[in-house]
């Protein structure tokens, strides 16, 4: 694309600065974020901290409070993901490539799935737990967990399905292979981008979730970093924030390290972007 | 069979077995609470933020019940939950036998709501037998009583409410000291000296809105109601609406706002504002006089949340008056908390008798002395122990003679949450307190029923 | 009829899992719509068919209404016109910025989008709070703002959402942009069209499918955000901010009435369903 023309540069310099002021935008409240968790007396307040300190930090890296919760989150938040993308990866196929009646509703059914509040729905929930004897499972909050991520994770998947070429399919079909033989040697590796995107989004949402596992678990021992974060910021929402900004950070930085990770290697977010094409 | 069917066959079982899997492994998965077995008894409590008090004193009965009942092991359950998700939380696992707790730790007020869904079990039968009930005098064995006249909870302690005052501020403004207002409008001229010559420094606070929940409605607004004429309630137990006291304690809540003497409605609006005044405010003398509870101190003790070493030289404490002085002369709010024994609870004899290691004479004295509560047996409220531990304690614990409880009904709180968006409006100055009492006689009757509720 | 149940078997698990975990509840809710079912009170021992009672009952309460509107006004403030907006202007400005712009700024609107929500809402609280960051950075320009969280909070909660949001609207339409062919936009820029038409008149209409798809999902999504607001305000001050999830949280925990909450769940679904028959009426995308 030639790039020398005056109106083309006009343009691209115009469109940068749109662009650094959005991003001066949305990266503003996290400065606070990260500005207070060094300071050892911060507040509300966008402040140089006076003295950069680790306090805040040695503060809430406990086993207690970071610990064990956060790595109760990592158990949580990944087998959530595998289940749901596995299933997901299963769900998609017939939706994508065979035209059943079944379709569109399941489709439609399963998109409007994903505006319920839990909130109203837990009691049920819990109830359906206490007869499954699941209650205060950390098992059975993988699975729930999961089987509210499919709604999105299936819509997505099949988006990412239809932009396989069938052919290969077609091909693999002649030889004989069954579905599930084609479905593992040459729709999955060809769809390796989107799954990852999907294990992404499932996992990070997964990973902020609070009200599912405060409802289902029971000892204090299994809750994740999301239950106890919001007991956190309860208890000292109006005192200690150095100490809350310093939990945020080391509580958002697996997610964000992983979304990263997956973008590097796989190039881009633009690949979710073929999540949702719809 | 072709390859095509063996590996449908193969799916459809495969995809059966993993959702049995899950299902099983969760059924197995340690720590998943069976039913309980006689061996064991679960105790549930609250664990929130500072109130560690009931974790520590749990811990010990524990330790102290298991030796001396061989074959029977005691599992807490702390709750880590602020007051309603706490409630909550415990409703949930009342509802289910294999998750119901068979000892809770349980407010007095949803006492009545929790014998009607059920969950609770008399104990008429249990304390007939035991000698140290003889200990509890009748409000405090009322507490724990439910609508049918059964009892269904045994008072681990209670509370009173007054008004602190920062001694050195009132000493700068020239007022006396000790303090003892007689009437509202005693309160207020205070609180108007303060502003006068203190200006930078907050006269008094009186919790108000939705945001601070409870405490707003009974460290608040109660706290004028119950000192006018009228109730919440009238002595059939219907609801009162269109009283004149409601007004003028809406009146108060409105004059402490739009006067200025008092927190601004946004310092009042944010959830925190407890922790500041305790925290922050109270100890740095930036705030005069404090409409709180008796268990304000609990945070300046060393085991506080905010230790404060000469505290008690500098705060004082005096009963809140009645609106004109008319008798008693004092007014006071009552909540507390009790033991309470769970329907479902597969071993009932070992339960009760946990509860009553748990409120023995030495167990009691011990957490009212941590946990700043006013003892409700007669023994732990004369033993020097108790007095000597807090010089407050002596003081609020004679308010109780006084004191007014809540109704304990299942509608409580939607009228608390009327009450709150009431002093809301006045505090804002969004409606006077004729129109706020107004709205609030509408939403009472829509929250309770018009037959359950009189008009004066 | 046999091949496509064989065909359909790789559905089962998926069908399992929602059959189980979220269609027997939401059922069950539905049900208890009509109930008066409660945490406890004597309604909690065993529940009775009211009919629509709950929903009646609803009705006659101005907060009901208010609530309706401001999820409404959220809804339409937040994700219809902010994250669709704010998502195609950046897409668009994507296009013709540079890598590493491209990439920081890119960096920067995800990362509002992947922090786990209650962080989210803590920074945004901490952000619009009265002595935040917000209202300092417009004392330094001279100009006083108003503490947003008390008086303007419907704004406040909008802008945070849209902060919140709009990483994923930006990449669908990234993705849609990138598709559209550029032999069809550079051939009415050599007939004289200028850039506000080549916009108006081929670039959107050809990614219909996905700004209609956009519109849904956000949508959808939006109606059952809680926590931001929650965090944020507690729907206050007073119920100015209370949208219905927040309302359904209040009546089913705090009042313990689960029979209203769910009633409130209900009418949440209703308002998602009018506004998805809107947009598939309005932009009339092909679905297959």
């Amino acid at each position: 694309m030639a790039m020398t023309s005056p109106s083309r540069r006009h343009l691209r310099w115009t469109s940068n600065g749109i662009l650094g002021l959005v991003g001066i935008a949305f990266a503003l409240p996290l400065v606070w974020l990260v500005v207070a968790s060094f300071d050892d007396h911060a507040n509300l307040t966008l402040q140089w901290p006076r003295h950069f300190s680790l306090v805040n930090f040695e503060a809430v890296l406990t086993p207690d409070l970071a610990y064990v919760p956060l790595w109760n989150s990592m158990m949580i938040s990944l087998g959530c993901a595998v289940i749901t993308v596995a299933v997901a990866v299963l769900a998609a196929y017939p939706l994508s490539r065979y035209k059943l009646r079944i379709n569109k509703p399941f489709l439609y059914g399963v998109l409007f799935g994903t505006c319920l509040p839990i909130t109203a729905m837990m009691v049920p929930v819990y109830s359906l737990f206490v007869s499954l004897n699941l209650i205060d499972s950390e098992p059975g909050v993988v699975v729930f967990m999961a089987a509210t991520s499919l709604p999105m994770a299936i819509w997505m998947m099949k988006n990412f399905m239809d932009s396989v070429p069938i052919v290969l399919e077609e091909a693999a079909w002649a030889d004989g292979a069954s579905m599930f033989t084609t479905l593992w040697r040459v729709v999955v590796p060809l769809m390796r981008p989107g799954i990852a995107v999907v294990f992404v989004f499932v996992f990070v949402q997964a990973w902020g979730n609070f009200f599912v596992p405060f409802i289902l678990l029971l000892s204090p021992e299994k809750f994740p970093a999301a239950v106890s974060i919001f007991a956190f910021f309860g208890q000292y929402g109006s005192v200690m924030y150095g100490q809350l900004a310093a939990f945020s950070l080391v509580y958002s930085i697996p997610a964000l390290a992983l979304y990263v990770f997956t973008s590097r290697v796989l190039g881009g977010g633009s690949a979710l972007a073929g999540a949702v094409k719809g | 069979m072709t390859q095509g069917s063996i590996m449908k066959r193969f799916a459809t079982a495969a995809a059966l077995g993993i959702a049995a899997a899950l299902v099983l492994a969760g059924c197995s998965a340690p720590g998943s609470t069976g039913s309980s077995s006689s061996g064991t008894i679960k105790v549930a409590y609250q664990k929130f933020g500072n109130f560690t008090q009931m974790d520590t004193q749990m811990k010990e009965v524990k330790k102290q019940f298991e030796a001396a009942n061989k074959g029977v092991k005691v599992q807490l359950i702390p709750i880590q939950a602020a007051e309603n998700d706490y409630y909550t939380k415990l409703a949930l696992m009342n509802k289910a036998a294999s998750t119901a707790p068979d000892v809770l730790y349980e407010d007095t007020f949803l006492i009545k709501a929790d014998a009607d869904a059920g969950y609770l079990a008399p104990l008429d039968g249990y304390v007939k037998d035991w000698s140290d009930w003889s200990q509890f005098p009748d409000n405090a064995r009322q507490a724990g009583q439910g609508d049918d006249g059964k009892l269904y909870g045994v008072s681990l302690g209670t509370d009173t409410r007054g008004l602190w005052y920062n001694k050195d501020l009132f000493a700068k403004a020239g007022l006396p000291v000790p303090w003892e207002p007689k009437t509202w409008d005693d309160v207020l001229s205070a609180a108007r000296t303060i502003k006068a010559k203190l200006p930078g420094v907050t006269p008094l606070n009186v919790y108000s809105g939705k945001p601070n929940g409870e405490a707003s409605t009974m460290q608040g607004f109660e706290m004028l109601l119950y000192g006018t004429q009228d109730q919440l309630t009238d002595d059939s137990g219907k609801w009162v609406a269109g009283s004149k006291g409601f007004t003028d304690a809406l009146g108060f809540v409105k004059t402490v706002y739009q006067d200025k003497l008092g927190p601004t409605p946004q310092q009042a609006l944010d959830t925190n504002i407890g922790n500041l005044i305790s925290g922050q405010w109270l100890p740095k003398g930036k705030l005069a006089i404090d409409l709180d509870g008796s268990w304000q101190s609990q945070n300046w003790l060393p085991s506080g949340a905010a230790p404060w070493p000469d505290w008690d030289k500098t705060m004082g404490w005096t009963a809140m008056p009645t609106q004109t002085g008319q008798a008693p002369g004092s007014v006071s709010m009552s909540g507390g908390w009790t033991l309470a024994l769970g329907s479902k609870s597969k071993n009932k004899p070992a339960a009760w008798n946990f509860i009553k290691l748990a409120l023995n004479k030495e167990n009691s004295l011990n957490f009212d002395i941590i946990g700043t509560q006013i003892p409700v047996r007669d023994d732990v409220a004369a033993d020097p122990k108790y007095s000597e531990s807090n010089p407050s304690n002596a003081f609020f614990a004679g308010l109780v003679k006084n004191t007014h409880f809540r109704p304990a009904t299942s509608d409580y709180p939607k009228v608390s949450n009327a009450i709150q968006v009431a002093m809301e409006s006045v505090m804002t100055g969004q409606q006077t307190p004729d129109k706020a009492a107004k709205a609030y006689d509408d939403a009472l009757k829509q929250a309770v029923g018009a037959d359950h509720v009189v008009t004066k | 009829m046999l091949r496509s149940a064989g065909r359909a078997v790789p559905l089962l698990p998926a069908l399992i899992l929602l059959a189980i975990f979220l269609v027997g509840p939401v059922l069950a809710s539905f049900y208890g719509s009509f109930t008066d079912s409660a945490l406890t009170g004597s309604a909690a021992q065993g529940s009775h068919f009211i009919g629509f009672a709950n929903y009646i009952q609803l009705f006659q309460n101005p907060d009901f209404f208010k609530s309706v509107w401001l999820t409404i006004v959220f809804l339409i403030g937040s994700a219809v016109i902010g994250q669709n907006v704010a998502g195609l202007v950046l897409g668009l400005l994507m296009e013709r910025g540079d890598r590493v712009m491209r990439s920081i700024v890119g960096t920067f609107v995800v990362t509002a989008w992947v922090l786990p929500e209650i962080v989210a809402a803590f920074a945004a609280y901490a952000f619009f709070h009265d002595k935040g960051t917000l209202n300092e950075i417009l004392g330094a320009v001279g100009l006083h703002g108003p503490n947003w969280l008390y008086s303007l909070p419907m704004l406040a909660v909008i802008l945070a959402n849209i902060w919140r949001g709009t990483a994923f609207s930006m990449l669908v339409y990234t993705a849609a942009l990138s598709e559209v062919p550029t032999d069809v936009t550079e051939s009415a820029q050599i007939d004289g069209a200028g850039g506000w038409q080549r916009l108006g008149l081929i670039t959107l209409p050809l990614i219909r499918r996905s700004i209609s798809t956009n519109l849904m999902l956000t949508t959808l999504q939006t109606l059952s955000v809680f926590t931001l607001i929650f965090v944020m305000t507690g729907g206050g001050p007073g119920t100015n901010s209370s949208t219905l999830p927040i309302l359904a949280y209040q009546q089913a925990f705090k009042f313990s009435e689960l029979g209203l909450g769910t009633a409130i769940a209900t009418i949440l679904l209703v308002v998602g369903a009018l506004f998805s028959i809107v947009y598939l009426r309005a932009l009339k995308p092909e679905v297959d």
